[in-house]
């Protein structure tokens, strides 16, 4: 009966509007029933030419749309971009500033991670843990909105130093998160690390071998998962990332399980980043001063910080006036999903979703 | 390798081919012919000295005399990095790809194909990607282009 029946494969969209690609990215499936047998990423659906507007405004003015260059992790967009024109220019960052910077990273950090693992859960039919970490996730936003004002894009890491000095309402607010964000961590490793739906689900499934790691130029707890033991924090450290105690959790199952780990054990050392931060922080300046009309000298700079899907690098070239001559901006998600269609293949629809989460891919990240 | 050690060692293996790009950045940045670029990037790549796994970045840019293609690679190994050019020229803006050593460079590459229009030659998908399908307004990246709404910014 089998031999007569004719079967063949079919194309079908996957997006651009779908609940699980995370932004607008459109997947040209070729499948085979369940079975994915091609997978063609579509995107530019979110391209808003900020490389290009870079070139039409001064470097102050490039901070705010750096924003939404990763609207997800905006503080380490703008981290990132002020860290690349100080190297262009030698410009001194006062201690107290870097150590807001640090703060105010490793938190965002944390709420991208909760993030993260909250829409994975989420997208295998798991409401509960997506609940859970946005409760968390609001009280980090909590704490940005009483320093910057803003709730997503902060516009508040600026060339020189940060834009505003906390409140002194943030310690004990921020005290009383780190307290508990250890505890609820255990909650979710309770739903999650020991659900023997979670491990069907996320076990064995969507391998990212060290190879195609190093050839697809994987980076962050993705790559960290697939045994490559390289942060930018520790390895090529930048900032003062050198002064804290802190592990680079690293796992060596390559899965979306293992992915899931790493990003968990990732909050619980940034939460350590924080509270080691907050010991430390001097009083004093927050800013250099930096005029409006700021030139960096002429040259050319690579600035790489890590980002929490990976390495988020800037590429300025400065002809030494107000205006940047060219910037390109790298973030983690261009190559995670450049590698997906490597590791989907063969497996079922519905580990494409899977896969799609744990890698973390934000569209505007590679639109830009 | 420091800085030092990793200009002495590729100028070794690639003496008269390559040029050294004077700079006071932390990286050694060289400047590669564009006949050269895949010998070269193979031999970084491979070479168990300097094993450049890792291609970071490769961004194209407009010098308004030529085209600069920049590649920055870095190694997860040696936690070293090293940033190399090739120069074309804007009659003739071609080079070869470095897919076939970076799979990672395929979707740099295409958007430097389609924002700049430097050719790749073996690339396997030179497509639209980043504009629309229909987008007929030649590569915005140019310094050249002017687009309909943009704001000339003013002089300071």
């Amino acid at each position: 009966m089998a031999e007569q029946l004719r079967t063949e494969t079919m194309t079908v969209n996957m997006g651009p509007h779908h609940p699980s690609t995370h932004g607008v990215c459109r997947l040209i499936l070729t499948i085979d029933g369940e079975n994915v047998v091609d997978c063609v990423p579509d995107i530019g659906f979110l391209h808003r030419a900020i490389e290009k507007i870079c070139e039409n405004r001064t470097y102050p003015q490039c901070i705010p749309l750096m924003d939404r260059f990763e609207y997800v992790t905006s503080m380490m967009c703008n981290w990132g971009f002020a860290l690349a024109t100080e190297k262009l220019t030698d410009l001194e960052v006062p201690e107290r500033a870097e150590y807001l910077r640090v703060i105010m990273g490793e938190l965002n950090r944390i709420a991208s991670h909760l993030l993260c693992i909250g829409v994975t859960g989420l997208d295998l039919g798991a409401l509960t843990p997506f609940l859970y970490t946005f409760r968390e996730r609001e009280d980090i936003l909590d704490l940005f909105e009483m320093t910057c004002g803003q709730r997503l894009t902060y516009n508040y890491i600026r060339i020189g130093g940060v834009a505003r000095d906390i409140p002194p309402e943030f310690y004990p607010k921020c005290r009383q998160f780190l307290d508990k964000i250890d505890a609820k961590c255990d909650d979710y490793e309770k739903v999650l690390t020991e659900n023997p739906i979670w491990i069907a689900r996320n076990k064995g499934v969507g391998i990212l071998t060290e190879q195609l790691v190093l050839d697809y130029a994987v980076s962050g707890p993705s790559a960290r998962a697939s045994g490559v033991n390289f942060d930018i924090r520790k390895h090529d450290t930048y900032s003062i990332y050198d002064r804290f105690n802190f592990d680079v959790p690293v796992f060596h199952g390559c899965d979306s399980y293992d992915r899931y780990r790493a990003r968990m054990a990732e909050i619980r050392q940034s939460a350590r980043i924080v509270r080691q931060a907050l010991d430390q922080m001097p009083e004093g300046e927050i800013r250099a001063k930096v005029s409006p009309k700021f030139k960096p000298k002429v040259g050319e700079v690579y600035s790489r910080v890590e980002n929490s899907r990976g390495e988020m690098g800037f590429h300025i070239i400065s002809d030494g006036t107000v205006k940047p001559y060219r910037v390109r901006a790298r973030g983690g998600s261009y190559n995670h999903l450049l590698v997906t269609p490597e590791i989907v293949k063969g497996l079922k629809i519905a580990d494409l979703v899977a896969i799609f989460a744990s890698l973390d891919i934000i569209m505007p990240e590679i639109d830009r | 390798m420091t800085k030092e050690e990793l200009i002495a060692y590729i100028q070794e293996n690639f003496s008269g081919k390559i040029e050294l790009i004077e700079n006071d950045m932390a990286e050694p940045y060289f400047l590669v012919p564009a006949g050269e670029i895949v010998a070269f990037s193979r031999f970084i790549h491979d070479d168990t000295k300097l094993l450049l796994h890792f291609l970071m970045n490769l961004s194209g840019v407009d010098t308004k005399e030529q085209f600069e293609v920049v590649y920055n690679i870095c190694s997860y190994r040696h936690k070293h990095r090293i940033f190399f050019k090739t120069v074309l020229p804007y009659d003739k803006a071609q080079v070869d790809t470095v897919i076939g050593i970076w799979p990672a460079a395929n979707w740099y590459e295409r958007e430097a194909w389609e924002l700049f229009g430097i050719t790749f030659v073996g690339h396997p998908n030179l497509k639209r990607f980043l504009l629309p399908d229909d987008w007929d307004q030649g590569h915005p990246l140019r310094k050249d282009w002017v687009g309909r709404d943009v704001i000339p910014f003013p002089e300071v």
